[in-house]
């Protein structure tokens, strides 16, 4: 590597600082320039000046004459959320909540799980697009400016099946934040200029995504693809690169048309009032047309919505490429694989224990930061990254979705020991079937259960939960609902989970230098033969 | 299942946490000036030691709470630079009745995280817990700080992870550059020092350096026990009574003197053809935590903003510079920083361009600054407060921010400024206030600059500095 290291400190007059600086008194009107280079007394020392220019005590003295204050009590609230269906199918829920800020969103049964019809990319345009020009608002510009009057922020995600739009603000706000979001999510201009925007920005995203030595988010395209080949939840979230110019204006509009309607939305809020809230949304979301209502679109891609149940199918996936490597010295590149199992929907009964051997099985990086609760005690670093000194990275993973889920677990190590790598994970995988200690089994539900506290802890991970609840059943579980779950969770129900899980057949993903992957029949030869892949013997030892 | 929605990007949490603030619920102006701040109060005891308890009471299922220090690497010299560090790493590492093993045990029995950090002028170790764990938490926090083991094997062995986390921070090359431009900026002075410290020294520290630090530091007038979420204050106090009683007030010997870092105006250029992108950080001396000036330079710095080219539509951002670097493609991304200490700052920026883009972003970058010492308008300073308070409300959410907004706010203010104090000090900055700053802190100084990567494209120093002034106005 050609390295030059040119090393050049120069050093220009401040070298004598004024130490007087702290002597800096408010009300004391010197006005003198002292500081600069180029002042009157032809001093080179380049020191800030004493002036005073800001009419007011130091930040550790309080302002004088401020109002009196009067703090709000302390209060716990028993939650609530309440539930309204508007005329037009769109349901409202909310739940009040302590403090000046709320935040509010829509909730969609929308994302790449149905885009068949349609080329892959769209949802990526789409969130792109979010909170661009609309028909009430001509520029973006406008509408950041409306938040910013309530102090409010937006942004829009989507995951493989669900898009979010939403916006913290002061509560005081919440009838223009709800026109502003009633607006971006119904009435979007989508002018060209903003589609060539949003193109250029997937572009860039993509080039990024290969440039960065973290590969989660190609890999997890790669591994629902196998798991789900050709369909639903398999297709890809990242737009192909060449899609990406046959996506344009009308296509968008006849997406947002067939799946961005009132009955497969949920507005959602946290710390509003349900009544003003309802009314609110009935002026800015039912009383006006969406843009595809008021335009004629000539109807590109299907006609009707993909309502196919995802079929898990099971496969491989991989691409032989050079992953970028961290920039230091001394780390090597990296071949990352991800297995992959059936798991099970949120909806399903064996969904909580599937949460619970999730957190069991936990892992992470090999070295990382933060002390300890981070999970150093679960499976995946006891049994491996404790164990195999060549292992980078392990981590479990619980993807649920509405009619299926994917378990599974991603590892990366160099590519010298990617046979060793999957002989491990495999393992690991046939070794959840055993039954957990109960100490083991204790931790794993305390862990989970404080992680589900400290993440509804923030009002934005409120609102989702209200969302993807209300969305998913009509209704929103009280937090205490699956404390007590999890609580319940037995030894057997873990040992169940895992058999079931064990009984499909495995996904496949891997990307990087990954001559000798085994082959998906190995690993399931390896799953029912006790974790043994075939052909070479096991080299662990090495 | 953790959500990332509604995150405030992470180049705007780098802002400067200088506060927290709350709209004042206006009644009308006539009525009783009264304002309704709608958090629960902070509420702060200082015990017979002299250890100060600071706590927000929220009722919460959760909360956090840690020991704010204050005592960084800016206490250190070149001898024992990388001790406070060390110490972070030890404190996990066992005590007198807990091995490392039944610490972490406990904790992660309990669903419980432990964390600590280390900056140039703070030391902090917290727990985020179940409100009933609250008291065992700060049983742990007391053990770890007051009865760490430091034994020998363990320092021995933490020296390679402390090498190999050097490692990482160098592989993050923003890190890399921040410390470069420390120590340009400040060379000469503690504060010139990295965290970490030099390889030399993380191999040669020994448990005596370790010893001397916390005899010198960890003194109660200088610890602050903070927290947040569902925490009773009385109940933290006794707690802190009994579990935080072997700290002492006085100091063996002298209390250390602080002694002011000078700031240089100054460069270092680390070129590197074979890094892609060009990564440069520019700065000119700011003030510290408590001078008044901190709240225009604030507005400043968040007129400037921050951007990267993903956001795409910056043609429409209510930054300027943003505006330009989208159109004109001058910069992957750049971040305007304010970051303060006890009696300097450095207020500047930091970009990512292409290799032949580094003097047309600095030509912009200087421009900008200069407009905003000579003509920066009302309407954009306007804008600029309104999203300072957001990004500053908004990222108190959660038990865990909140406790840390109190600790630090506790060592750099020795009080928690009331939020409607900090929003009117926010009200009152106005165009005129921040030409005046800009003008005192910005115009004609002399900026430390730090360049890694192929950066042969980077004007020379002088016509750096030659465009820190505008010879037509």
């Amino acid at each position: 590597m050609a390295f030059r290291l040119d090393l050049k400190r120069i050093t220009i007059c401040n070298l004598l600082r004024n130490q007087n600086k702290f002597l800096r008194h408010f009300g004391s009107q010197t006005n003198d320039n002292s500081g600069r280079a180029s002042n009157k007394d032809g001093s080179t020392v380049n020191t800030p000046s004493k002036e005073v220019v800001t009419p007011f005590p130091p930040l550790t003295e309080p302002l004088k004459d401020l109002p009196e204050v009067q703090y709000a009590s302390l209060r716990t609230e028993p939650e609530e959320t309440r539930v309204t269906t508007l005329s037009n199918g769109l349901r409202v829920a909310s739940e009040n909540r302590f403090g000046q800020f709320c935040t509010i969103g829509v909730v969609i049964d929308s994302g790449p799980r149905y885009e068949v019809a349609y080329p892959s990319g769209v949802s990526h345009f789409l969130e792109k697009l979010a909170f661009n020009s609309t028909l009430e608002y001509p520029e973006k510009d406008i509408i950041m400016r409306e938040l910013e009057k309530h102090g409010g922020i937006c942004d829009c995600q989507s995951s493989r099946d669900t898009f979010i739009y939403a916006a913290s603000a002061d509560s005081r706000g919440l009838d223009q934040v709800t026109k502003v979001l009633a607006e971006v999510v119904m009435r979007p201009q989508l002018k060209v200029e903003e589609v060539d925007m949003a193109r250029q920005s997937v572009l860039f995203e993509l080039e990024s995504l290969h440039m960065r030595p973290e590969q989660e988010p190609l890999l997890m395209d790669m591994i629902h693809a196998a798991a789900y080949r050709d369909n639903t939840l398999g297709l890809p979230k990242l737009c192909p690169p060449i899609n990406a110019p046959k996506i344009d204006r009308n296509l968008l509009l006849t997406y947002l048309k067939h799946h961005h309607t009132p009955q497969r939305m949920v507005v959602a809020g946290v710390g509003v009032n349900h009544d003003d809230f309802v009314k609110s949304v009935e002026k800015h979301f039912v009383e006006k047309q969406a843009t595809w209502e008021i335009e004629q679109i000539k109807n590109r891609g299907a006609n009707s919505i993909d309502s196919s149940i995802a079929q898990y199918t099971g496969g491989t996936k991989t691409e032989e490429c050079e992953i970028p490597i961290y920039a230091s010295v001394g780390l090597p590149e990296l071949a990352h694989v991800v297995i992959g199992l059936e798991g099970c929907s949120h909806q399903d009964e064996d969904f909580i224990a599937a949460c619970v051997l999730n957190i069991m099985m936990g892992g992470g990086g090999s070295f990382s930061a933060g002390g300890p609760g981070k999970g150093m005690y679960t499976r995946l670093y006891t049994n491996v990254l404790n164990r195999y000194h060549w292992m980078y990275s392990a981590t479990a993973y619980n993807h649920a979705y509405m009619d299926s889920g994917l378990f599974c677990i991603h590892a990366s190590a160099p590519p010298t020991h990617v046979r060793g790598m999957i002989e491990v994970i495999t393992k690991e995988l046939v070794n959840m079937a055993t039954a957990p200690n109960g100490i083991e089994l204790k931790r794993a539900k305390t862990q989970l259960q404080s992680m589900l506290l400290m993440n509804l802890e923030s009002r934005p991970v409120v609102f989702e939960d209200i969302g993807r609840q209300v969305l998913a059943n009509g209704t929103r579980k009280k937090t205490q609902h699956f404390i007590e779950s999890i609580e319940r969770i037995q030894p057997e129900d873990i040992q169940r989970v895992a058999r079931r899980f064990l009984s499909s057949s495995p996904s496949l993903a891997a990307r990087g230098q990954i001559q000798g992957l085994p082959t998906i029949k190995d690993i399931q030869s390896g799953i029912l033969q006790n974790g043994v892949l075939p052909g070479k013997r096991l080299t662990l030892f090495r | 299942m953790a959500s990332r929605i509604l995150k405030i990007t992470s180049s705007l949490r780098a802002l400067p946490k200088a506060g927290t603030l709350q709209r004042l619920k206006s009644t009308n102006a006539a009525d009783f000036a009264r304002a309704l701040v709608n958090v629960p109060p902070t509420t702060v005891t200082t015990l017979d030691n002299g250890l100060r308890v600071a706590t927000e009471d929220s009722g919460a299922a959760t909360a956090t709470v840690g020991l704010w220090i204050d005592a960084g690497s800016r206490y250190e010299n070149a001898n024992n630079n990388g001790v406070a560090h060390f110490l972070e790493h030890m404190a996990f590492k066992g005590t007198a009745k807990r091995s490392q093993t039944d610490l972490e045990l406990e904790v992660e029995n309990m669903g419980a995280h432990l964390n600590a950090y280390t900056s140039r002028e703070q030391t902090v170790f917290y727990a985020k817990c179940l409100s009933k764990d609250v008291p065992k938490a700060v049983e742990i926090l007391g053990d770890i700080i007051q009865n760490s083991k430091l034994g020998e094997s363990e320092i021995e062995r933490e020296r390679s992870v402390i090498l190999r986390e050097m490692q990482e921070v160098e592989s993050n090359l923003q890190e890399v550059v921040f410390d470069h431009l420390h120590a340009t900026a400040y060379q000469g002075t503690p504060l010139g020092n990295t965290i970490l410290g030099p390889t030399k020294n993380i191999k040669s520290i020994t448990r005596q350096d370790l010893k001397d630090y916390i005899d010198a530091h960890y003194h109660t007038p200088r610890i602050v026990l903070s927290a947040a979420g569902g925490v009773n204050h009385n109940e933290l106090v006794k707690l802190a009574e009994k579990e935080l009683s072997k700290l002492k007030n006085t100091f063996d010997g002298k209390p250390p003197q602080l002694s002011p870092c000078r700031f240089t105006g100054s460069e270092v250029r680390v070129r590197d053809d074979s890094i892609p992108l060009a990564h440069i950080a520019i700065a000119v001396e700011g003030c510290g935590w408590t001078d008044q000036d901190n709240v225009p330079l604030m507005v400043a710095n968040t007129l400037i903003g921050s951007w990267d080219r993903s956001q795409g539509a910056g043609v429409n951002n209510a930054s300027q510079l943003a505006r330009h670097s989208a159109e004109d493609s001058l910069c992957h991304s750049f971040q305007s920083f304010n970051t303060c200490y006890k009696d300097t700052g450095l207020w500047g920026i930091y970009f990512v361009c292409e290799p032949m883009q580094c003097e047309d972003m600095l030509f912009n970058v200087q421009s900008e600054w200069m407009r905003l010492c000579t003509m920066v308008t009302e309407f954009e300073v306007e804008r600029a407060k309104n999203l300072l308070k957001t990004n500053m409300l908004l990222q108190l959410d959660g038990t865990t921010p909140i406790c840390e907004d109190i600790g630090r706010q506790m060592l750099c203010y020795n009080r928690r400024i009331p939020l409607h104090e900090l929003e009117k000090r926010i009200d009152n900055v106005t165009a005129e206030n921040v030409r005046d700053v800009c003008m005192k802190y910005i115009y004609d100084r002399c900026p430390a600059v730090a360049a890694v990567g192929p950066v042969e494209n980077l004007p020379d120093y002088v016509r750096i500095r030659s465009s820190m002034y505008w010879l037509r106005v």
